[in-house]
């Protein structure tokens, strides 16, 4: 089994679509022969073909309207973001022309539209953000942001099979900094269903992407307390998968949600909700918070660190939760 | 692949193949200024617009030469005489649904709004004629006819406005929102402008891909061009020479705001020549004109020669919508534009003119699209509304609701090599 980085998986899981239909195409800036900003599609130009690996100019709306156009072909596009920041360019082509297209005229959009978020590398305001609810909060598409190698591969695949709409964030603090051995095998991980990263008793956190490592951190410091701290990984934020939310505070009744984007407006409001409704009587204590500030991502590292969510305020705020 | 400061004269080098499908002209031809832009039109109107001071109120004044003589329709260099007779039928059935429109709206049978193509009818009509069967069309909203074109029926438009279950988009989307991905090849419109053509670029790309080039054709007005998506779609297609007709509709008029506000050229068929393809001027009001300039730009699309623009001068003989009386239209204006009717003229040409109709057969084309428009009315009045409950599921495609598959065949790509692993060497953005 060979090792690969979170990257590589996201690689090799195109790569490996492409390879098996002819259908999947990549476009995108940059992606041709200099491989993508942070080299995803390095070599794919050489191997798939200047047809299959389009490089366009500096415009997101043409970027998703023209990956649209040609899934209305038949045609399984993966467009590529060179930040996911940028996604606000092409804000109207995703949220109006491309998720409101089954429920309004019955046509199935399958493309994939993936890119780089998330902070903690000193990009500042523009380069580090994570806007995955604007797109929670609209119907028709789907949300994955996969924490792990094995699911960022698994995942890639699933959402270019996939029939909708998928948004992919790739965490970009991950992608040369975690690996794992995968298998050779041909596997998908389903979109919609999240995973129990690390089985607890005491309280559960909810979370996702590059915050799963944060929490896995403060689980393994924590349990030397006699803490045992039940890590949910989301791996999909749309649809979301109510069911594990609900099993997992069932068997710990007290839970924290943790991610890196802003509070206001975060998924962990809208788990909050979730859990109101599934499982409110399980709650021995508040549902507790733990987000990025209300700000902007901040450019310099002792402000940036400052934003981010850290393992000593996941240890301090479950120490609180745990007393109840 | 060759540096990019080597002279162009090197690109015949054995070594280096071509890999991209690029324009069909020579590289030098491509970087050669060439600005002509064909203007097919038999008067080329000159007016200005001001805003003056009257009483209290400011309004819109117009001077020119307002009562030159309407020029006759431009014999097609295509068209047989029964392409002209079926333009002149769809023109007429475009008309008429929306009168039968405007009449139920004036019955309380519309919900929401009704958009008008009046005095656009042969530019909607006529450009649709010239895609064939397998090609794309994406309409904006005064472009009714070129749905009819494409084979929808007056009925499903109706039902749109009437909100019926029996609509297209079964209630969820009104007007001209709709479209059909199976078998009549349209893409529905959203309701900002310019989004339609980055999308129908795209769908001669995924075309491309499958080995075939087609023609798509969308339309954007002299207000919708202002947006920054319009220069997005339309540079992608040019870049990637993709077979794009776009049609820039100048109906004078973006809901109550005038040409003159939206841009400082003179013609918008101008912009052409920023974006590197051509660009070509026509009457909006003349069905032939209409139909050579489409189907020369899909010809050349079909040949992979890449985009077209053509600018198509009309005016909008209503407002914006039914609420809107275009009261800030001057008077003049809709005079000197009511004399170039698309319909009448149309008419004058086939039977006073090159007497391909008689007066016979005329009344008798006019009755049958009547009666047709009847029956269509009538099925579309008696479609039920929607339940409430359907406003519920269908934002996802779930499993099995619909088989994706190319739409023109595919190939499989050869393989060459495995995937190797570069991590080593990459530098990157940030890390």
């Amino acid at each position: 089994m060979p090792t690969l980085t979170y990257l590589e998986a996201i690689r090799q899981g195109i790569w490996e679509e492409m390879e098996r239909d002819p259908t999947v195409f990549c476009i995108g800036e940059d992606i041709g022969i200099y491989g993508g900003a942070f080299k995803v599609t390095d070599g794919f130009i050489d191997h798939f073909g200047p047809e299959r690996v389009i490089d366009t100019p500096i415009a997101e709306s043409a970027i998703v309207g023209a990956a649209f156009g040609a899934a209305l072909t038949g045609m399984r596009p993966v467009a590529e973001f060179q930040f996911m920041d940028f996604i606000g360019c092409a804000f109207n082509q995703i949220t109006n022309m491309v998720a409101k297209a089954h429920y309004r005229w019955g046509a199935p959009a399958p493309l994939v539209i993936r890119g780089p978020s998330g902070g903690n590398v000193h990009g500042g305001p523009f380069h580090s953000q994570n806007p995955e609810m604007y797109f929670v909060h609209t119907p028709g598409l789907k949300v994955v942001c996969p924490a792990t190698a094995y699911d960022a591969k698994g995942l890639i695949k699933a959402a270019i099979r996939d029939n909708n709409p998928v948004i992919f964030f790739e965490h970009k603090y991950l992608y040369r900094r975690i690996k794992e051995e995968l298998p050779d095998d041909d596997y998908l991980v389903p979109i919609g269903k999240a995973r129990i990263s690390r089985e607890g008793r005491d309280l559960s956190i909810i979370t996702y992407a590059a915050m799963v490592h944060v929490a896995m951190e403060a689980a393994e410091l924590l349990s030397k307390e006699g803490i045992e701290l039940e890590v949910l990984d989301l791996r999909t934020l749309s649809p979301i998968d109510r069911e594990a939310i609900a099993n997992t505070v069932r068997k710990t009744n007290k839970v924290m949600v943790l991610h890196e984007d802003v509070r206001t407006g975060g998924i962990a409001g809208e788990i909050s909700a979730v859990i109101n409704e599934e499982a409110f009587d399980s709650l021995d204590g508040p549902i507790v918070r733990l987000t990025a500030l209300d700000t902007p991502v901040p450019f310099s590292p002792p402000q940036e660190e400052y934003f981010l969510p850290k393992v000593g305020d996941v240890i301090r705020e479950a120490r609180t939760l745990a007393a109840y | 692949m060759p540096k990019k400061n080597q002279p162009t004269t090197n690109r015949g080098n054995a070594n280096h193949k071509r890999l991209r499908i690029r324009q069909a002209g020579s590289r030098s031809a491509r970087h050669q200024r060439n600005y002509t832009i064909p203007d097919y039109r038999l008067e080329k109107p000159s007016f200005e617009l001001r805003q003056v001071r009257d009483g209290d109120t400011i309004r819109y004044e117009v001077s020119g030469k307002l009562n030159s003589s309407v020029p006759p329709i431009r014999d097609s260099k295509y068209l047989s005489k029964q392409q002209c007779i079926e333009i002149y039928r769809w023109m007429l059935l475009n008309r008429k649904m929306e009168t039968a429109l405007e009449n139920l709206y004036k019955q309380g049978k519309v919900v929401g709004g009704v958009y008008f193509g009046l005095g656009q009818e042969a530019c909607s009509c006529a450009s649709a004629y010239a895609l064939q069967e397998d090609e794309w069309l994406g309409p904006l909203i005064r472009n009714q006819g070129s749905l009819l074109v494409r084979g929808f029926s007056a009925a499903d438009i109706m039902m749109q406005y009437m909100a019926k279950a029996g609509s297209p988009t079964k209630g969820r989307d009104a007007s001209s929102h709709f479209g059909d991905i199976q078998n009549r090849n349209v893409v529905a419109p959203i309701s900002t402008l310019g989004d339609l053509i980055p999308v129908l670029a795209g769908v001669a790309l995924g075309a491309r891909l499958q080995r075939k080039n087609i023609a798509v054709m969308t339309y954007i007005g002299d207000g919708g061009q202002s947006t920054g998506v319009t220069y997005e779609g339309l540079n992608f297609a040019a870049v990637q020479n993709l077979g794009l007709v776009l049609f820039v509709e100048n109906n004078l008029w973006g809901y109550s705001t005038p040409a003159d506000m939206q841009f400082r050229v003179k013609d918008l068929a101008e912009r052409a020549i920023a974006y590197g393809i051509p660009g070509v001027i026509v009457d909006g009001t003349d069905p032939c004109q209409v139909y050579d300039a489409a189907h020369e730009a899909c010809q050349r699309a079909r040949r992979g020669e890449g985009p077209t623009l053509i600018e198509a001068k009309m005016m909008r003989m209503k407002g914006h919508a039914i609420h809107d009386a275009a009261e800030y239209v001057p008077k003049a204006l809709f005079e000197y534009w009511k004399k170039r009717d698309p319909i009448a003229r149309s008419e004058d040409y086939l039977v006073r003119q090159k007497k391909w109709l008689t007066r016979e057969e005329n009344l008798k084309l006019i009755a049958e699209v009547d009666a047709e428009l009847e029956t269509q009315r009538e099925r579309a009045v008696a479609s039920p509304m929607p339940t409430a409950e359907s406003a519920a599921g269908g934002a996802y495609c779930e499993a099995g609701c619909h088989e994706i598959k190319p739409k023109y065949g595919m190939q499989k790509f050869s393989n060459k090599k495995s995937l190797r692993s570069r991590e080593s060497e990459t530098a990157v953005h940030l890390k």
